[in-house]
């Protein structure tokens, strides 16, 4: 069933908040894959539950129902200390509000998970300058995240988000806080990143922002109402914006 | 005031905004909060507490007065035929003189209510002591006989069951002597030279001044108290004024006036009496200054938190037009509402503790404590230090807050301004004064100790300006580390206003403990160094206490039959004592005149004999015993002087020896001589003598004490004591132990230690717990990138190793200073005008400073390490 190219594959997916009267369904039998080399749009309103599947998919959240499947195992049947491995080595977040810590530098910041996870630490170091180069930042890497433009700050978050050779990239309104032009700079690193094999899941509310996904995915109370086919939704893009 | 009024009104309502802040703010963090209230009431709670327990204890003035009037107004008490009383305080306890004869008769109460006028109700009261059987055989009773059940007398005893004595045969006595054996409605037996007594208890009733003494009261002239030429009455009827008592005066009476206590009169010789004690004073003031220090240093992180918190609230009240002074006061609003409620509730729950105290504490006191007093004039101060506290710690936090970048912090970028240049530099200087101050106070003459304990609080304060720059070269060494302790160090950086105090705190604390740990030890080393050792170490000796000699034979009998393996040697001298006394003198050659030591260890200063070679050379080598054998062989003697004086060899010896009554009897003799240095300028003997020189001096040498050879355990010891105490009681044993270190010394070192622990656990847990909360966001994003439960804890235990490393390490540094500083003072006898140090001890507890720096730390890291919680948050915006 699950292909070695489904990075990320969601079964069933029911997630309950609280109990009883008070009882909020987030998310309704959901269930997609994304492969390598895909980035899915995951659009709908306020509160259609797009941040709860991109937690459920990091592992950050448990479903109350069905599975979640992170290049092939499943984050239920997971330990803490191996949840945690996993979103150190296989799962890379980028937040629209960065979410760098101000205490590191940018090449500390990037170098974290690795370092997290027991990398060395000039080997990590390394790692992230790289990372930082391809992201295009390699000369801000001494500098903390106070020293720098929002634009570049997500760089560094992307930079983090992909170090390490991770196959799955979730971002969550990455654009958010950031100009347009800036915005589409940031998108444009997320495709590259996909097109170089990683698999995206990119929230946003932005209908042109899912015109860079090769699918859509539209929720709406925790349900989804329309799924874009693999075909890439050109109808969507604005005149005179190409990848 | 009308045009103040104006001004009074604007005043306030730039408060009430800042207040009314200031209490939301408090509800909503109620974490922080809390702690703030902790830190403050607890040291509230505490003093208030022993104040009101001290100040209940205490008995003053009028409660004194209840205890020993009654219920009368006066007490005259007339004791001398002869004098008319001269001068009495108003308080005759407090002063008197007799002075000027009268006619030699004894003023009656006939003569007090001539003075005072008639009417006046009296009634006759003697106090004494009274011995009375008891289970255990006689004790000493504290007594009064009077009418208790007249009223004037109420409130001298509290009769607690039965009733009062109405006849002659009747007594009440206290709980203390019913303990002894007596029973309510038995009888007490009255031990009195002829005949023995006996009366009825018919009561208990407690003294209201003796607590745990034995009491006895009963009618008057019941329980036989001795005239000894003293009458004393209580009068009621009005007050007794000073005018009447300086009548009562003349006519030779004493008079214990309520109402000139209580009201003395102005101009009285007593005023010249008060003193102030200004040492007792300074020292209070500098341990009340620590005290302020250590509670703004660790209240001090979490008003800089809550500044933080508000700095958004802050930097918009600018935008819309508040001023500096506006936002400062909505920080130091938070200071005087947590403050103020700190204070009261700390007050208040001390008076409650002081009173549920008061049963213990009265277990400790022989006296009856007072009714339960509230000192509220103290509280008021006590409440003020919680407040004024308060304030201090908030001082730099709204200050801070006040001058913070508008535009930064409406922007999102961080508000916090580059550390001031000018403060560290300031910090040196102070600390310069500090260790200027120590060096001078080293080398004073006197008040050497309070000028190093003042200037090692003035070191401290310029060693916090210094803690900032300090934290900022951490965080720029950190850049190696791993990742939890770079992040909290870079952390602990970035939240200076946070992290500076808590590290100040533990900084100040480690300073105290380092500086009293050094000056304790080596006041230790200074006792262990000028200890002499009486004997070599394990040897015994039996001597007897003054009197006539004991039976010496039958002596060491006993000792060798309880200690079979020690070698017991007889110790031979010149007797001293009530058959008079013997005096040597030594002169040289040269015509100088040697002194020798006065010591007699052995009962006797002049021993006989080479058996006494092991007292007399207790420390000395193996080449001086040689040679000490060798004068003693020759029939010489030896003498100890401060110095080895190498070129003596022949002394001249003379002896003077005093009878009881009558002439010397003077000798004189030329012998070979052996001086033997001795250390501390303390020589054991005045001399041994060889038994041929003491024949020639025609000296009385008899046995002076026993010497038992051998390594006596503390068993042996005490056998030995037994035994030959059974020969006679005045034998003493003692056997060398070394220096023996005092219990005190060790509770000293681990009080500190305790004190040290419990202030850098306080320390650090706030700064740590401060530093968790505002990090909810980073380690949201440490999960979020992938680090496990550890991390947190991890992260945890590295700021609590930051902020108490950084202290301690600073905080040693500074202690040592005065620490060393004030060995010179305690230990050292002087300078030489060379500027040698003489007789000056320095031992550094390396042990308390190594725990103290390294192993604290480290044990409160992985304390808070294990004590924090593993989950980690989610990031707000995936919550």
């Amino acid at each position: 069933m699950t292909r070695s190219t489904d990075v990320l594959q969601l079964t069933g997916v029911t997630r309950v908040h609280g109990e009883g009267a008070t009882a909020v369904r987030a998310l309704h039998s959901v269930s997609f894959i994304a492969s390598a080399g895909e980035l899915v749009a995951v659009m709908g309103p306020s509160g259609s539950g797009k941040s709860t599947l991109l937690t459920l998919a990091g592992g950050l959240d448990t479903p109350t129902e069905g599975t979640v499947a992170v290049e092939g195992r499943d984050l239920g049947s997971l330990r803490q200390a191996e949840l945690a491995r996993m979103r150190r080595t296989s799962i890379g977040y980028v937040f629209q509000d960065f979410n760098l810590i101000p205490a590191l530098t940018a090449a500390e910041n990037v170098a974290m998970p690795l370092e997290l996870d027991g990398a060395r630490t000039r080997k990590a170091r390394d790692a992230a300058r790289t990372a930082l180069e391809e992201v295009g930042i390699g000369d801000l890497a001494d500098r903390f995240p106070d020293q720098m433009s929002g634009g570049q700050q997500q760089r560094v978050a992307i930079a983090r988000a992909v170090v390490g050779e991770r196959r799955l990239i979730l971002a969550d309104e990455p654009t958010g806080a950031l100009d347009t032009e800036t915005g589409e700079e940031i998108l444009r690193l997320l495709r590259a990143r996909c097109d170089a094999g990683a698999a995206g899941v990119l929230v946003t509310h932005e209908a042109r922002h899912a015109a860079w996904a090769d699918r859509v995915v539209f929720l709406r109370d925790g349900v989804v109402v329309d799924e874009t086919g693999s075909s890439p939704v050109d109808a969507l893009l604005e005149p005179g914006l190409t990848r | 005031m009308s045009v103040s009024g104006g001004r009074f009104t604007h005043w306030w309502t730039g408060w009430r905004l800042a207040l009314r802040v200031a209490a939301r703010d408090a509800r909503r963090a109620r974490g922080r909060s809390i702690l703030v209230l902790v830190m403050i009431a607890l040291p509230v709670l505490a003093v208030t507490a022993a104040d009101v327990v001290i100040s209940t204890a205490e008995v003053n003035a009028a409660e004194g007065l209840d205890r020993r009037l009654g219920a009368a107004d006066a007490r005259v008490i007339s004791q001398n035929a002869a004098d008319v009383v001269e001068y009495q305080a108003p308080d005759p306890d407090d002063g008197l003189a007799y002075g000027g004869r009268r006619d030699g008769r004894r003023p009656t109460l006939e003569d007090v209510t001539d003075v005072l006028g008639g009417g006046r109700p009296a009634v006759s009261v003697r106090d004494g002591v009274r011995r009375v059987r008891t289970d255990a055989g006689v004790a000493t009773a504290m007594a009064v006989e009077t009418d208790l059940a007249d009223p004037l007398t109420d409130g001298l005893a509290r009769l607690t069951e039965g009733r009062w004595p109405r006849a002659d045969d009747e007594v009440v006595v206290n709980q203390a002597l019913l303990d002894r054996g007596s029973q309510l409605g038995g009888e007490l037996e009255l031990v009195t030279v002829g005949a023995d007594d006996t009366r009825t208890i018919v009561g208990t009733a407690e003294s209201t001044i003796f607590r745990d003494q034995p009491f006895v009261a009963a009618g008057p002239g019941a329980l036989g108290l001795p005239q000894s030429g003293r009458d004393e009455w209580l009068l009621g009827g009005g007050p007794v004024s000073w005018s009447q008592v300086l009548d009562l005066n003349r006519l030779g009476l004493l008079v214990l006036s309520r109402a000139v206590v209580l009201d003395p009169p102005a101009s009285t010789m007593a005023d010249e009496y008060t003193g102030s004690d200004d040492a007792a004073a300074a020292v209070l003031a500098l341990v009340v200054a620590m005290v302020l220090l250590e509670v703004v240093l660790l209240a001090g992180p979490a008003f800089a938190v809550g500044a933080k918190r508000q700095t958004r609230t802050l930097a918009l009240m600018a935008a819309s037009g508040g001023s500096p002074p506006q936002a400062r006061r909505v920080v130091l609003g938070s200071a005087i509402v947590l403050g103020g409620l700190a204070s009261l509730g700390g007050v208040g729950l001390g008076i409650g503790l002081g009173w549920a105290l008061l049963p213990l504490a009265q277990r400790f006191s022989g006296e009856w404590f007072g009714p339960f007093q509230v000192p509220w004039l103290q509280l008021a101060g006590i409440a003020s230090f919680g407040l004024v506290s308060a304030l201090l710690a908030a001082l730099v936090p709204a200050w801070i807050a006040s001058r913070q970048d508008v535009v930064a912090v409406l922007g999102g970028r961080r508000g916090d301004r580059p550390p001031s240049r000018r403060s560290p530099l300031l910090g040196l200087l102070v600390l310069g004064a500090g260790v200027a101050g120590s060096a001078y106070g080293a080398r004073a003459d006197q008040n050497g100790e309070a000028v190093i304990a003042a200037s090692a609080v003035v070191a401290v304060l310029g060693m916090i300006a210094l803690v900032p720059v300090v934290v900022a070269a951490v965080a720029r060494v950190a850049g190696r580390l791993p990742l939890p302790v770079r992040y909290a160090a870079r952390d602990a950086a970035r939240h200076r206003t946070r992290t500076v105090p808590a590290v100040a705190a533990v900084a100040a604390t480690v300073a105290g403990v380092v500086a009293l740990g050094i000056a304790v030890t080596s006041d230790e080393a200074e006792n262990r160094g000028e200890y002499t050792a009486s004997l070599p170490a394990g040897m015994g000796s039996v001597t007897a206490t003054s009197g006539a000699p004991p039976d010496w034979a039958a002596m060491r009998r006993a000792a060798e039959a309880q200690v079979p393996d020690a070698t017991v040697i007889d110790m031979r001298g010149v007797r001293e004592g009530a058959r008079g006394w013997t005096d040597l003198r030594f002169r040289h050659d040269d015509g100088a005149v040697r002194l020798s030591g006065w010591g007699s260890t052995m009962g006797s200063s002049i021993l006989v004999g080479p058996a006494a070679l092991p007292v007399a050379l207790p420390d000395q080598p193996a080449t001086t015993w040689q040679r000490a054998e060798r004068v003693l062989a020759d029939g010489g003697v030896l003498v100890f002087g401060a110095e080895p004086a190498t070129g003596v060899d022949r002394l001249t010896v003379k002896a003077a020896v005093h009878p009881p009554r009558g002439r010397a009897e003077r000798t004189s003799a030329v012998a070979p001589a052996l001086v033997v240095p001795v250390t501390n300028g303390y020589a054991p003997f005045r001399a041994v003598l060889s038994d041929e020189l003491a024949q020639e001096l025609g000296l009385t040498v008899s046995p002076v004490g026993l010497l038992v050879d051998g390594d006596l355990a503390p068993a042996d010891e005490e056998r030995l004591s037994d035994a030959v105490g059974e020969v006679s009681a005045r034998a003493d044993v003692y056997v060398e132990r070394g220096y023996q270190t005092p219990d005190e010394t060790v509770i000293v070192q681990l009080v500190l230690a305790g004190l040290g622990a419990l202030l850098m656990l306080g320390g650090t847990l706030t700064a740590t717990f401060l530093a968790l909360s505002d990090a909810r966001p980073d380690l949201a994003t440490l999960a979020a990138v992938g680090a496990g439960p550890r991390t947190r804890r991890a992260v945890a235990a590295a700021y609590a190793l930051v902020v108490g490393l950084v202290g301690a390490v600073l905080g040693a540094a500074v202690g040592f200073v005065p620490g060393i500083a004030v060995t010179f003072p305690l230990t050292g006898r002087g300078w030489t005008d060379a500027g040698q140090a003489e007789g000056h001890y320095l031992d550094v507890p390396w042990l308390l400073v190594l725990g103290v720096v390294v192993a604290l730390p480290l044990l409160t890291a992985a304390i808070v390490g294990l004590a924090a919680r593993s989950r980690l948050p989610l990031a707000s915006r995936l919550d």
